[in-house]
């Protein structure tokens, strides 16, 4: 686990994290290559499941992002992705896994210099946190 | 419905922590509708138990199966061909669908993934509240439709206790007390006189009080 | 692209532009839009955010348009200039002068190479705000937001070296051309007023004094700051931030209009309501205002967010002067109080100054040439009933050009002038659309059951992605993965040449899913989707790697974290490509028959258009005959008489051949799609029922005159309404001639707890009737009670004749209404005046009561419920969206026209009827409803019937059905996948996002990050 590098899944709202994240791009905005966006149309698409079986795989971190309050093209997904994100959060805990690996995160389309910075500071935190407890068993399975 | 909650985590991880091969069975019924035991809870319970083994340094496989209805053996009969080296199953339905499964498969261990709770109704999404207890002997008819036995904290037949106060149990300030519900109810229907009648002391043994219940219907029975 | 003189001139790309050109387009008309600028969008894009939303609005602007429609029917000419119209309506001619961009549009890909080496020679300036040309979802349509400076390039071999794309054009020396069109709608838009001239507002000495525009891009997250909010003199966080509002409007300043700007009130408010939402208690925001008029719809309420919940101050006065002493680092703001004769001093970091709308010198020339008569501001003059039509037939106007406003009415006068300019236009020959399409594309191939044969096609896009990372390995890795059949380097992947050898190959090497490695499917997958369903592929087995816009843009600095992102990306995509299957897009046959509810005004003003245009119109009238309320109305406050409007209506309506008047007609039930309605009445005096089969509704039931039993309404006969009054002055002027004094009330029954909004009409139809009374009785005293004059626009310059005359305004707060007394055949008014500083008591001869519209509360709440339409708090039909969608209701095929939408004027309601009928005609030109492939699909043998998906539907779709599983009408979905997300059982899945592919996806990350 030298060198670590945290691998972190940002499930994106098509109408604004997602725009956002294209924006930091033409604004030449940098943020780490660890974050890999995988978009789904709202925020509220996003399944317990598809978070949980994220850290299963062995992700290291985890955020669903969303449009600003009251901004969601289809109401209030958003308010729901909030809600699931915190009980995913407590089930990890349960499991043993810290709930900070998960977060819930919103911007507007505009806010690419957002997407840069949170993408920058979550990676950041990761990296201070190590491998999650699930990557490095898996890590440890495979060399043992 | 039946309502149910998932039991702690780390109470599972007890009763699988021997085996190398489980199967986890959901239902379709009740502890969908309450979000305990669907496919979707035993999708995440799944991946959340072979975390915690991964975790502790163990590792457990988990095959997962929902069944329309865990508490008719027809339906549990689909399990069979699924139990091939299954060290134990695990049932996310409530106690009925649990006993069906033990019951089936005498040489398994089954344990219970969920708490069942009570009988009850679906308040707004998410929110599930009791609203029967099961007495065998309904006597909503005279109640304005609100059960004093399932919402009434000492199940008084004849009015509110003390205890009551501003449409509040003294349990505590989000229970309604039932006794206030029936008044306003029955206030609303224009029988206030039925909160006069006396209710006679109520016979238990339509219920619990006479032990296990079974229901026979002739036409029917084979 | 039809280059006959059948089609419509715009004039101006801003957003009235585009929504006039968009209606045109999408029923099928063909239009040429001119502009200006460089790239299209005009003032709006330049908004942070827009009131009363606080919404970034943008993305719901661009309707579900095929860009193949679009560019079928729209001709898009930018940096042009009209240099001179001729001819009539019909047969317009017209010469076009475009100035040279230097750059080949059909090449450009927009890689932005040439600016980032040269940034001191390539305009880049898409509307200072990136979210304009990112938001828009036809990029390729809305020219990318590049030109080239020649005079400052230097050395044009160097820059011509840096586009990868062969692009840059250095021979280009504009053109000029003539064309000929059928109509022409001038929309130009409106300019800002300078205040660089008023040196006591200290605009061009101050850095710190700014415009609201300015404030606007210092607010803006992509604006020069960032998004930071600092005081432009020392880059610090202003404390105090003060609006000083009507700078260049109500006549007060050199220069100024004697027009009110009507939409800078809000603007201001928004503006103070986003400083707080950031900084909350951190700064203080203080509104100098004159009449805050807040007359929109839901306007009032915002008014009083601003004022209750974010604390924002206001201070009814007219600052003297706003200066910068020495030695002082704020701005000193000088004013003058209803409280006392002292001018108070206060220190503010910030001042903004709230500038009007004026018509821009070299738009008033254009309007000259057009031949447009023009008001004394240089607005064109228009029509008194239809504020689209103009002096010179064939020409029409819409937005600030008409009159200064905000942008809902813009977009509902764009639509307007739309369906306008449309009925100028001969008949087109009805095109076999459909069988030259099917010439075009092949037939699909069948995909489902055989082994997945994936093609990866990764861009280089010039430098943009090859720069950064090896393209050429990319494409061999991705050439290693499962199911891959063919992996190639593509360069610019949505080149022509690009596109078309991607076709061939997916039909030579029989691939059946395709993975683009290159520019987000944001703005890149229709193209994509276009392509491989002209090589005979449906059109979802396609997945896109977004290697550019989310890789090598972002991790230039990276080149090995990059090149493991990329090959990431790319693996998921045909992970997940490799699931995918093929889709339908949902479509159904079109009714072309249309139901209008509501026989007043704008009912029978959009059943006749519709009518005009061909199609068949039921017009279902509650009552026993058509007219409304409109008929109740005598003249308007310009003069123009009533009714002959709606006498001429409802003759024309009568006798048109296409239209069938159902009167005494009660809607009962309502089923069916978006075009393809059924609705139920009951009609005549018998009650039978019928029922309509129509494609589309328009809501225009109206609304109500307001009555509340205050101020001795239906207690003392001096006392009337407006609406009795203006009857009286008309029919019985002799009674007019005996009053000594009258008293005006506004507000009666508006802008209270009970109905929290302003009724908008009351402000000018009180002038008005002063004005009336005048004429009649020159001697009257008139006395109008208002707490806020709110005569908008040009209604302003009636105010200001008013007052000439004599009428006196005075102001009373809420919080003090006068006080009304009935003695003997006089009522006695007790009101306190705030000029005299004391109480004044009139006796009156009659009291006047504005007493506004409310909603239809019962018929609405009954028709709302059959068709299932939300509504707002007060009882009117609730739009799709209340910025850029006003006449669209937020179910598909209904559209709402009139005072059922929001009290109004006559012609507003007459342009919102003809928005609503443009509206409508977009959707009654196609002939099948296309409803997209991206909706939720439930397993029924999984389905619980549990209701989750039922509650957490935003939009209430999925219903459980007779056979006791939940059904999801495709047709309505709106493919959020809310429901899919939450199913306790599982059973739902969002077509092209299913749980599969998103599983996929997160396989094939991990496989190689933790392998």
């Amino acid at each position: 686990m030298d060198n670590f590098e945290p691998v972190i899944v940002a499930f994106c709202c098509h109408y604004c994290a997602y725009t956002a994240a294209d924006m930091a791009g033409s604004q030449r905005l940098s943020y780490p290559p660890n974050v890999k966006v995988i978009r789904v149309p709202c925020s509220g698409k996003v399944d317990a499941m598809h978070v949980v079986k994220a850290f299963e795989k062995g992700a290291d971190g985890v955020y669903v992002a969303g449009c600003l309050e009251g901004d969601c093209h289809f109401k209030n997904g958003n308010t729901k992705a909030a809600r699931m994100v915190a009980y995913v959060r407590r089930y990890m805990d349960e499991i043993g896994i810290e709930p900070d690996r998960l977060e819930m995160v919103t911007m507007s389309a505009g806010m690419g210099y957002r997407f840069a910075q949170v993408a920058t500071e979550i990676t950041e935190k990761i990296r201070r946190m190590g491998p999650s407890p699930i990557h490095a068993a898996i890590e440890t399975g495979k060399a043992a | 419905m039946i309502t149910a909650e998932r039991k702690p985590l780390e109470e599972l991880i007890e009763y699988i922590r021997p085996y190398r091969r489980i199967l986890l069975v959901g239902c379709n019924e009740c502890v969908t509708v309450c979000a305990a035991g669907g496919r979707k809870e035993v999708g995440l319970l799944a991946s959340g138990l072979q975390m915690a083994l991964l975790k502790a340094g163990a590792s457990i496989e988990v095959r997962e199966h929902t069944l329309e209805r865990q508490c008719d053996p027809e339906y549990v009969e689909e399990l069979v061909p699924m139990l091939d080296g299954v060290d134990a199953v695990m049932s996310m339905a409530c106690g009925c669908g649990v006993q069906e499964v033990a019951r089936r498969f005498k040489n398994k261990p089954v344990y219970p993934a969920l708490n069942t709770k009570f009988m009850g109704a679906s308040e707004r999404q998410g929110v599930w509240a009791e609203r029967c207890m099961g007495c065998g002997n309904c006597l909503l008819g005279e109640t304005g439709g609100i059960c004093p036995i399932a919402r009434c904290a000492k199940q008084l037949m004849n009015g509110p206790c003390g205890g009551s106060t501003n449409g509040h149990c003294e349990i505590g300030d989000d229970v309604d007390c039932a006794w206030a519900l029936i008044w306003e109810r029955l206030k609303e229907l224009g029988q206030q006189d039925r909160y006069v009648e006396i209710a006679p002391a109520k016979d238990w043994r339509a219920g619990k009080g006479a032990g296990p219940r079974k229901i026979i219907r002739e036409d029917l029975a084979e | 692209m039809n280059t006959s003189n059948n089609r419509v001139l715009v004039i101006g790309g801003g957003m009235a532009g585009i929504r006039t050109a968009l209606d045109l387009a999408e029923a099928e008309k063909n239009v040429i839009l001119v502009d200006r600028a460089y790239s299209i969008g005009g003032l709006m894009t330049q908004l942070d955010r827009t009131f009363p939303t606080n919404n970034c609005d943008l993305c719901t602007l661009a309707p579900n348009l095929s860009e193949g429609s679009r560019q079928e029917h729209i001709e898009l000419v930018t940096m042009t200039t009209v240099t001179d119209v001729k001819g009539t309506k019909g047969d317009f001619t017209v010469q076009l002068e475009t100035a040279p961009r230097f750059i080949n549009l059909d090449k450009c890909t927009a890689c932005g190479e040439c600016h980032k080496k040269f940034p001191e020679w390539v305009r880049f300036t898409p509307g200072l705000d990136h979210r304009a040309p990112t938001c828009m979802r036809y990029p390729q349509a809305t020219p990318q937001a590049f030109s080239i400076d020649m005079a400052k390039c230097t050395d044009v071999k160097a820059l011509m070296e840096s586009c990868p794309a062969g692009a840059i054009n250095p021979d280009d020396f504009g053109s000029r051309r003539e064309v000929k069109c059928a109509s022409i709608v001038f929309v130009p838009g409106g300019a800002l007023f300078d205040p660089s001239h008023l040196d006591y507002l200290g605009y061009a000495a101050q850095a710190d004094v700014v415009t609201s525009l300015e404030y606007e891009r210092i607010l803006s997250a992509s604006g020069p700051t960032m998004g930071r909010l600092i005081r432009p003199s020392n880059g610090q966080q202003p404390k105090k931030v003060a609006w000083i509002q009507c700078v260049g409007s109500r006549g007060l300043q050199k220069g100024a209009g004697q027009y009110c700007s009507s939409a800078c009130c809000m603007f201001a408010l928004k503006e103070a309501i986003v400083t707080k939402e950031r900084f909350g208690d951190d700064i203080e925001t203080t509104i100098f205002y004159m009449d805050m008029r807040t007359m929109g719809k839901d306007y009032e309420r915002y008014f009083l967010r601003a004022r209750d919940e974010f604390g924002v101050r206001f201070v009814r006065s007219r600052p003297h002067s706003v200066l910068r002493p020495a030695g002082v680092d704020n701005l000193v703001v000088t004013y003058g109080t209803d409280s006392g004769p002292v001018n108070v001093t206060e220190e503010f970091d910030i001042v903004v100054l709230s500038t009007g709308f004026r018509v821009a010198d070299d738009v008033r020339v254009l309007a000259g040439k057009l031949g447009l008569d023009l008001n004394s501001g240089g607005f064109p003059t228009t029509d008194g009933f239809n504020p689209v039509v103009t002096s010179v037939p064939g020409v029409y106007v819409a937005g600030v050009i008409e009159a200064p406003k905000d942008i809902p009415e813009t977009m509902v006068q764009a639509s307007a002038a739309a369906i306008m300019a449309a009925g100028d236009l001969a008949p087109a020959e009805k095109v076999e659309k459909t069988e030259a399409d099917q010439e075009l594309l092949p037939p699909e191939f069948g995909v489902v059951g055989e082994e997945p044969r994936v093609g990866v096609f990764i861009c280089d896009c010039g430098e943009n992605i090859g720069g950064v990372i090896d393209a050429g390995a990319l494409a061999d890795y991705a050439g290693t993965l499962p199911h891959v059949a063919v992996s190639r380097l593509q360069g610019h992947g949505c080149s022509r040449e690009s596109m078309r050898q991607i076709q061939q190959i997916i039909v030579d090497e029989k691939i059946n899913r395709v993975v683009i490695g290159g520019c987000s499917p944001r703005t890149h997958e229709a193209k994509f989707q276009e392509v491989i369903r002209k090589a005979g592929l449906n059109r979802y087995l396609l997945e896109i790697a977004n290697i550019r816009d989310q890789v090598t843009w972002v991790h230039a600095n990276r080149a090995e974290g990059a090149t493991e992102k990329a090959k990431d990306l790319v693996r998921m995509a045909v992970g997940s490509v490799v699931r995918s299957q093929p889709l339908a897009d949902h479509s159904l046959p079109m009714n072309k028959d249309v139901l209008v509810v509501g026989g007043g005004v704008a009912g029978m003003t959009a059943a006749l258009q519709l009518a005009d245009h061909g199609h068949k119109v039921y017009l279902a009238e509650r009552s026993a005959a058509l007219g409304g309320q409109a008929a109740k109305i005598h003249r308007t406050l310009e003069g123009d008489e009533v009714a002959p409007l709606v006498r001429d209506l409802v003759a024309r309506t009568e006798a048109h051949a296409n239209i069938q008047v159902i009167t005494r007609a009660l809607i009962v039930d309502h089923s069916g799609l978006p075009g393809m309605f059924k609705t139920g009445m009951q009609t005549g005096r018998q009650m039978f029922y019928r029922q309509i089969e129509h494609g589309v509704t328009i809501l225009a039931t109206g609304a109500l005159p307001n009555r509340p039993a205050q101020y001795l309404l239906d207690e003392c006969s001096q006392v009337s309404t407006q609406l009795e009054l203006q009857a009286l002055i008309a029919e019985n002027p002799e009674t007019v001639r005996t009053w000594d004094n009258v008293v005006m009330i506004q507000c009666v029954g508006s802008r209270t707890a009970d109905n929290p909004n302003c009724s908008r009409i009351c402000c000018q139809t009180a002038v008005k009737n002063a004005l009336r009374i005048l004429e009649v009785n020159p001697e009257a005293r008139i006395f109008v009670l208002y707490r806020d004059m709110r005569t908008y626009g040009f209604q302003e310059e009636y105010y200001q004749k008013a007052r000439q005359a004599g009428v006196i305004f005075a102001r009373y707060s809420a919080e003090a209404p006068p006080q009304v007394k009935a003695v003997g055949n006089m009522v006695e008014v007790t009101f306190n005046d705030p000029v005299l500083g004391r109480e004044i008591t009139v006796n009156a001869d009659r009291l006047c009561l504005s007493t506004g519209l409310v909603a239809d509360e019962d018929g609405n709440d009954e028709l709302a419920m059959i068709f299932k339409i939300p509504r707002t708090a007060d009882g009117y039909f609730l739009e799709d969206h209340v910025k850029l969608r006003p006449v669209d209701l937020p179910v598909p095929g209904f559209f709402v026209a009139g005072t059922a939408h929001g009290p109004k004027l006559i012609r507003e309601s007459v342009a919102q009827a003809l928005a609503a009928s443009s509206r409508a005609l977009t959707m009654l030109a196609r002939d099948t409803i296309d409803l997209g492939a991206r909706a939720a699909r439930v397993d029924r043998d999984r389905c619980a019937a549990c209701l989750v998906c039922v509650r957490a539907c935003p939009f209430g779709i999925p219903y459980i059905n007779a056979d006791g599983y939940s059904e999801i009408d495709p047709a309505k979905c709106h493919g959020c996948g809310v429901c899919a997300s939450v199913c306790p059982a599982k059973a739902i899945q969002l077509m092209q996002f299913e749980d599969d592919r998103i599983m996929a996806k997160l396989e094939e990350l991990f496989e190689r990050s933790i392998a």
